[in-house]
């Protein structure tokens, strides 16, 4: 084990330890790693921005290959700064419409059908109490028609609409403990690997300083 | 395959017409109701009940004296989330300006601040304080999400704000700020359209607009046609889902299957 | 304030130091506990193994350092069994602070496995913008990746002589933290057609099912459970198979904390009542 991989392990599990102090109280250990972190990232995604935008994509397509058209995005890039500038900002739109205009045109399509059509495909599923299934398919078909009454924004939710809406944000709060298990389930990985990390760091240090 | 088939064929998916009907579809009622809410026509949409609780989260924030603070989630502005939590930030801040409290707004995105500033400046401009608003109060944090979170953390626990108001697009970071605000003991109030995080806010907030109703509230303040008539549109998008998901469920339970696969998209 | 209240308003640092607790026995003393598996992971470990010497697996790495507890045994697992097998694989990590994590496990594992980069496998590295990226591999691995994550071109790589688009891939997995999984959906398979499976957090888990009912994904894997069904399917590596025994006893905890605490609300609004 070299003294490098010691050092740099022992300066994680410092931070680890100073994250975890807020667990107590607010205190300046906490505040020193948190600002820590909002500076690494701003820098580190700074310099990978660079690395893998700017450089492979403007800078050497444009001096090396002599690929001018590059250019075009990247002035259009540019003028999203104007933004900063009172005077200048409405050339900023520009930009954004452009960004925007070929973004909605590619999504819109493909959300629809991947999130509506493909899903309303499934969901029309026959229903029957001749086994199992055909009840868990009663389930999911009143699951999605109770939760869309409850997104129903045209009407109040009074007499039947008010029923099914209840019964669809009942059904939306079931999901919502299922979904909050699973995040306790992956919080909990995230303080397991923690300690495990910690209790790695102790035998290695241990066994660099005293060969056990 | 007939030639002209042919040549089309390679300009056009015949295989998603469904697509493009149901697309064009939803676009018609859209329009329709923008149409008419440009008209002038009234077009009800309920009130949302989340409305109160904004409304109530700011008057405990006057009784204390404390700060109130807006948070936008961590999504550009490019996510029709971030839209609509800009429309409540500017409703937000005219009930804050009629107040005198102050708003913190800690923001994720670069592109977001101007548009933030912007609202809130309104905000002021309409309630008649345009003196109050201070440019230093909408803050630009940092792109990473859990540096973002790390420092709005920092707000919550330093400037101890009286409400919380958390609305737009929020990831993983959604359970440790309503967290922070929960131990600080803040009123809070959320709402996202992103399903998997509702839970959290849920637990531990005091009232969470759900999914859909976040676009309905940014509606209801602004009654801006376009938003409306959206609304609008989508709520007759879902009565027609919802019919065609029952007729489809009995078709299927009769063994016919020729309606359900028209919606099959290979 | 009596029992109920008091067990109401529990200092939620008490919470905290048990649940540590509760994570350090099992660290101290390791013990086992039964991994049961799943149809949507086991899909997944199918597929990869019924691929033959030679065929192409497209792995997205598309998470962030903090979700490697949980993510990180999936895309180890994996990559163990493609090189195990011979097949080859084509890696990207369209996550901002992901590059560097997959570098490290392709790194490792390359060299356990005796891979060569450009021959046994092409990782392609970052590029932002993710969606983009996705539908520009839609047309030609080169539009978003001229090079290779070392500045290699990808045309001077023998394994990428004649690989131009998810066409030749067989299947593409997706390992991530982050809504780029969405992405992978909607584009990737939606404009694509790519097969594809998923492997993402815990907390993500639930959003994907309704895309497994409908077969736009044919597996999915979910946190460090999914990861370790995942690990005891493939033999490959046991992390989060020896990290099950932590899970189990905080759940147990947890569990204890969550009834203790409707206990208490229960008892409190009936002593209100009363």
């Amino acid at each position: 084990m070299d003294l490098g991989t010691i050092i740099w392990n022992t300066v994680a599990l410092f931070l680890t330890l100073c994250i975890f102090s807020f667990l107590y109280k607010d205190n300046p250990f906490y505040k020193f790693a948190e600002h820590l972190v909002v500076g690494v990232s701003a820098g580190y995604f700074a310099i990978i921005l660079y690395f893998n935008g700017f450089i492979p994509k403007v800078w050497e397509p444009v001096t090396q290959k002599g690929e001018w058209w590059y250019l075009l995005p990247t002035i259009l890039g540019m003028m999203t700064w104007a933004r900063f500038s009172k005077k200048w900002s409405w050339i900023s739109r520009f930009a954004i419409a452009f960004y925007m205009g070929i973004a909605v045109g590619v999504a819109i399509p493909l959300e629809m059908q991947q999130r509506v059509i493909k899903q309303l495909h499934a969901t029309m599923l026959p229903v029957h109490f001749t086994n199992i299934q055909g009840v868990w398919n009663l389930l999911i078909m009143l699951g999605v028609l109770c939760g869309l009454i409850y997104f129903f924004f045209s009407m109040g939710h009074k007499g039947v609409v008010g029923g099914a809406a209840r019964l669809g944000i009942w059904i939306l709060m079931i999901g919502f403990g299922a979904g909050f298990g699973l995040t306790v389930m992956g919080r909990i990985s995230l303080l397991a690997d923690r300690i495990t990390e910690i209790h790695n760091w102790y035998l290695m240090v241990t066994k660099a300083l005293w060969g056990f | 395959m007939s030639p002209i088939f042919f040549y089309l064929s390679s300009w056009f998916d015949f295989n998603r017409i469904n697509v493009l009907v149901i697309l064009g579809l939803f676009f018609a009622f859209v329009f329709y109701f923008i149409n008419q809410a440009k008209k002038g026509k009234s077009l009800f949409v309920r009130r949302i009940s989340g409305l109160d609780a904004i409304e109530e989260a700011v008057g405990r924030a006057t009784e204390m004296g404390k700060p109130i603070l807006y948070i936008s989630g961590i999504e550009d502005m490019d996510n029709l989330q971030t839209v609509a939590s800009m429309i409540i930030l500017g409703n937000v801040t005219e009930m804050v300006a009629r107040y005198d409290v102050p708003l913190l707004v800690p923001i994720c995105r670069p592109f977001v601040v101007p548009v933030a500033e912007e609202a809130v400046k309104q905000g002021y401009i309409k309630a008649g304080k345009p003196d109050a608003y201070d440019k230093n109060n909408i803050r630009y944090i940092s792109d990473e999400q859990f540096a973002y979170t790390a420092g709005v953390n920092g707000i919550m626990l330093r400037e101890r704000p009286a409400a919380n108001l958390m609305f737009g697009s929020f990831f993983a970071e959604s359970l440790i700020m309503a967290e922070t605000g929960f131990s600080t003991g803040a009123i809070q109030v959320a709402g996202t359209a992103n399903i998997h995080q509702l839970p959290f806010f849920v637990v531990a907030c005091d009232y969470t607009i759900i999914g859909e109703e976040l676009f309905a509230t940014s509606a209801y303040l602004s009654k801006e046609p376009k938003l409306l008539g959206s609304l609008k549109g989508s709520d007759l998008a879902k009565f027609l889902i919802i019919i065609i998901l029952i007729l489809g469920a009995l078709l299927e339970t009769f063994g016919i299957t020729k309606f359900s696969s028209w919606f099959f998209v290979r | 304030m009596n029992f109920y209240e008091r067990l109401m308003n529990l200092d939620r640092r008490w919470v905290y130091l048990v649940v540590g607790i509760a994570v350090i026995i099992p660290v101290l003393n390791p013990f086992r506990v039964p991994v049961y598996v799943t149809q949507e992971v086991k899909a997944i470990y199918d597929c990869v193994e019924s691929l033959e010497p030679g065929d192409i697996l497209f792995l997205a790495i598309d998470y962030d350092p903090q979700a490697m507890a949980e993510v990180h045994p999936m895309a180890k697992a994996i990559m163990r069994q493609c090189f195990a097998k011979d097949v080859k694989l084509i890696i990207s990590a369209l996550s901002q602070n992901g590059p560097g994590m997959a570098e490290q496990l392709i790194s490792e594992l390359s060299k356990e496995f005796g891979k060569k980069s450009g021959i046994d496998y092409c990782y392609l590295g970052y590029k932002p913008y993710f969606s983009i990226v996705i539908l520009g591999m839609g047309q030609n691995f080169r539009i978003p990746f001229p090079t290779d994550y070392y500045g290699v071109p990808l045309d001077s790589l023998p394994m990428m002589r004649g690989v131009q688009n998810y066409d030749d891939v067989k299947v593409v997995i997706d390992i991530s933290s982050g809504n780029i999984t969405d992405y992978w959906i909607i584009y990737g398979n939606g404009r694509y057609n790519v097969k594809l499976a998923v492997g993402v957090t815990g907390v993500m888990t639930a959003n994907y099912y309704p895309y497994l009912a409908s077969g736009q994904i044919f597996g999915l894997m979910g946190g460090l459970k999914g990861a370790s069904e995942y690990e005891v399917l493939s033999k490959q590596g046991d992390r989060a198979i020896k990290m099950m025994s932590i899970q189990t006893t905080a759940h147990i905890v947890i569990i204890l904390f969550i009834v203790a605490g409707n206990i208490g609300y229960f008892m409190s609004r009936k002593k209100k009542i009363k």
